[in-house]
């Protein structure tokens, strides 16, 4: 039975039935796919292609086609990879802690925002396979197999190698956890499937789920122990992404409150490309009843929120450079705003510290056009973080005589575009064949009840 | 495609009461399992909170078979570690011990890794569901998306038929049905009407 507030704005709003929402959010997957999919898709495909391309260029010739040098030996691959890992935090965040907190606006978004994350990992993890060049001699390198050409094994000391745990655990628990949300809904597309091939496939993903309540009954401690270990699952990622770098003696890296700094950082970006996608997609696919403004609301608290402790920790960053005395340190910070990448360092600065306190205003927070624009402005500055902090502090050595400038060359600009293709292929497939909102979920929470 | 033999098939009459409002199907199902009637399941399209009290459902074990799948995890972690960094190749860098607190990131990632993919396993194997399985269990083609059904046992029941049906239809139920399973997934449907003597 549900008492809810007759203050607080109902979830899902339009009165819906239970029929309505099955019907309503089924829509998508029983018609022809509209004229703005076909679009959209074909689009993504092509971008798609140019992945394929630059990564086969890239095998054939080698990492030299890319523009690293001797001093800034990651660039784009390793700014991308943190990028796009940053933005698969979102989905784990909202199914996972939101769920732990019983914050039940995550309903609505959660399903979509976990497919976000998953297509994203995928992303993020092209970039340290590809930059070890010739990625089948160095798999034995990545993987706890002996070394090809001698008895030893890999580096359990090294954040390297964590990362490809938490990577790879996080990709694949946060499969399961997506997969395992689905089955009730792919369920209900099966039971109103009218072709052959829908019936078919739905029934083979559906596993033979019937709605039992003593199923119920398991899935929701399943659903609960699964948020519980995916909640320091997801804050174990970004810290151990940040340790890459934490642990290392390159001044702009060696600092402590990365791991902290870093998973603020990513949810803030996974936020951003959250309101990005759906606040399109709630227009193009008519969902606005399911995903409010009150939805669009919270998600921008959160990126202001998050915006301000990054913010927080640019400015600690700097202070604690100053107060170190180490001159390597405080060079490396002011070479970040006053050197030859001044520019990137303030477009991260507005893009992630200034532009979201325009969140403060309830304007800002309840117009979707706005909230879409300040959306595009955190994807860029969080890029920019990551692109400031690898290239910044690598450009410049300890010794002048390494002193080198770094740009991209047309390849990785190819790799890091083909990754949007990569990343919206998916997600626009993910849209024709699977319900963009939890069926289920949503159901729970219908206010019309009597 | 695979099938098996579940809950349904074991009874030989089932009767069904399939409601549209889950409120009221709440209660009733309460009032049902008060009055001592034997419940084999219910049918939902979402998770109703308080029918497994309802119900008499106790909670699920699952938790204590994840603990021990993230053990196995844990001590998976530990042995490679120890096998390939102390054991087989003792790697020193940086003069640090070979055994450390840096082996922490690892263990905890085996252990979540084991953890998830152990409990959606056995899961998947105590509520028997398996890919392409057949869902023999669906009375109604609309539990998946706006009904709910209940099923409850009426060969070996405390409560009479027609008590029942009464039960069924004064808390709701749009439909009464009655299934008399001849054999495996050879079953007649027959619907019961208000007042019809059965």
């Amino acid at each position: 039975m549900i008492h809810d507030s007759i203050i607080r704005t109902p979830l899902v709003t339009g009165d819906k039935t239970l029929h309505d929402v099955t019907t309503e959010i089924c829509r998508p997957i029983e018609n022809k796919p509209t004229t703005e999919w076909k679009v959209g898709f074909t689009l993504s495909a092509i971008f798609f292609g140019i992945l394929a391309l630059t990564l086969t260029l890239t095998m054939v010739i080698g990492i030299g086609t890319w523009g690293l040098n001797k001093t800034v030996q990651w660039g784009w691959d390793i700014t991308n990879f943190v990028f796009w890992v940053g933005i698969g935090h979102a989905g784990t965040l909202i199914s996972a802690i939101l769920l732990l907190f019983r914050q039940k606006w995550r309903m609505s978004i959660n399903r979509s925002a976990e497919a976000m994350t998953i297509f994203a990992v995928m992303c993020a993890a092209i970039f340290p396979l590809f930059h070890q060049g010739r990625l089948w001699v160095g798999m034995y390198w990545v993987l706890p197999l002996p070394n090809a050409f001698g008895s030893l094994w890999v580096n359990f000391h090294s954040p390297l190698l964590w990362d490809v745990f938490a990577i790879s655990t996080y990709f694949s628990v946060s499969l399961v956890f997506w997969y395992l949300g689905l089955i009730p809904d792919i369920a209900t597309v099966r039971d109103r499937a009218k072709t052959a091939g829908r019936k078919f496939w739905y029934n083979f993903f559906s596993m033979g789920w019937t709605g039992s309540v003593r199923t119920w009954n398991r899935y929701e401690v399943v659903s609960l122990v699964l948020a519980g270990i995916s909640t320091p699952l997801v804050l174990s990622v970004h810290t151990i992404v940040s340790m890459d770098f934490a642990t290392s003696v390159v001044p702009g890296w060696h600092t402590t409150i990365f791991p902290p700094y870093f998973v603020a950082g990513a949810i803030f970006s996974g936020f951003g490309m959250v309101l990005t996608l759906l606040v399109i997609a709630r227009k193009v696919m008519n969902y606005q009843d399911y995903i409010t403004i009150g939805h669009l609301e919270a998600m921008c608290k959160v990126v202001m929120l998050t915006g301000t402790m990054v913010g927080l920790a640019y400015i600690t960053e700097f202070f604690v450079a100053a107060y170190s005395g180490v001159e390597y340190e405080q060079y490396a910070f002011i070479n970040r705003a006053t050197g030859p990448y001044w520019w990137a360092y303030w477009s991260m600065m507005t893009c992630n510290l200034i532009a979201p306190q325009v969140f403060w205003f309830k304007w800002a927070r309840t117009t979707p056009w706005f909230i879409f624009m300040l959306s595009i402005v955190v994807n860029v500055g969080m890029w920019f973080e990551r692109f400031v902090i690898i290239v910044t502090s690598l450009h410049r050595e300890y010794l002048p005589s390494g002193w080198v400038m770094y740009s991209p060359t047309i390849m990785e600009i190819g790799i890091f575009l083909g990754t949007f293709g990569l990343f919206f292929t998916c997600f626009f497939l993910f849209a024709k064949f699977l319900p963009v909102i939890n069926m289920s979920e949503v159901k729970s929470i219908l206010k019309n009840r009597e | 495609m695979i099938d098996s033999k579940l809950y349904l098939d074991r009874n030989k009459t089932v009767m069904f009461g399939i409601f549209e409002n889950p409120d009221k199907f709440l209660d009733t199902v309460g009032k049902i399992h008060k009055k001592g009637a034997n419940i084999i399941d219910c049918y939902t399209p979402f998770p109703v909170h308080g029918i497994e009290k309802a119900m008499g459902l106790k909670r699920s074990l699952l938790p204590v078979g994840a603990f021990i799948f993230g053990c196995c995890g844990f001590l998976t972690a530990a042995s490679i570690q120890w096998y390939m960094m102390r054991y087989d190749w003792p790697m020193i860098i940086g003069g640090k011990p070979t055994i450390g607190i840096s082996f922490m990131p690892v263990l905890f990632e085996m252990s979540v890794l084991f953890t998830a993919f152990g409990l959606a396993f056995i899961f998947f194997f105590r509520s028997k569901m398996l890919h392409g399985k057949i869902p023999s269990e669906r009375v109604d083609m609309r539990q998946t998306d706006d009904r709910l059904v209940i099923a409850i046992a009426t060969d070996n029941a405390a409560v009479s038929k027609s008590e029942l049906t009464d039960m069924l239809f004064d808390g709701g139920a749009v439909e009464v049905k009655e299934r008399t399973n001849h054999d495996y997934e050879d079953f007649t449907d027959v619907e019961i009407k208000r007042g019809s003597n059965i």
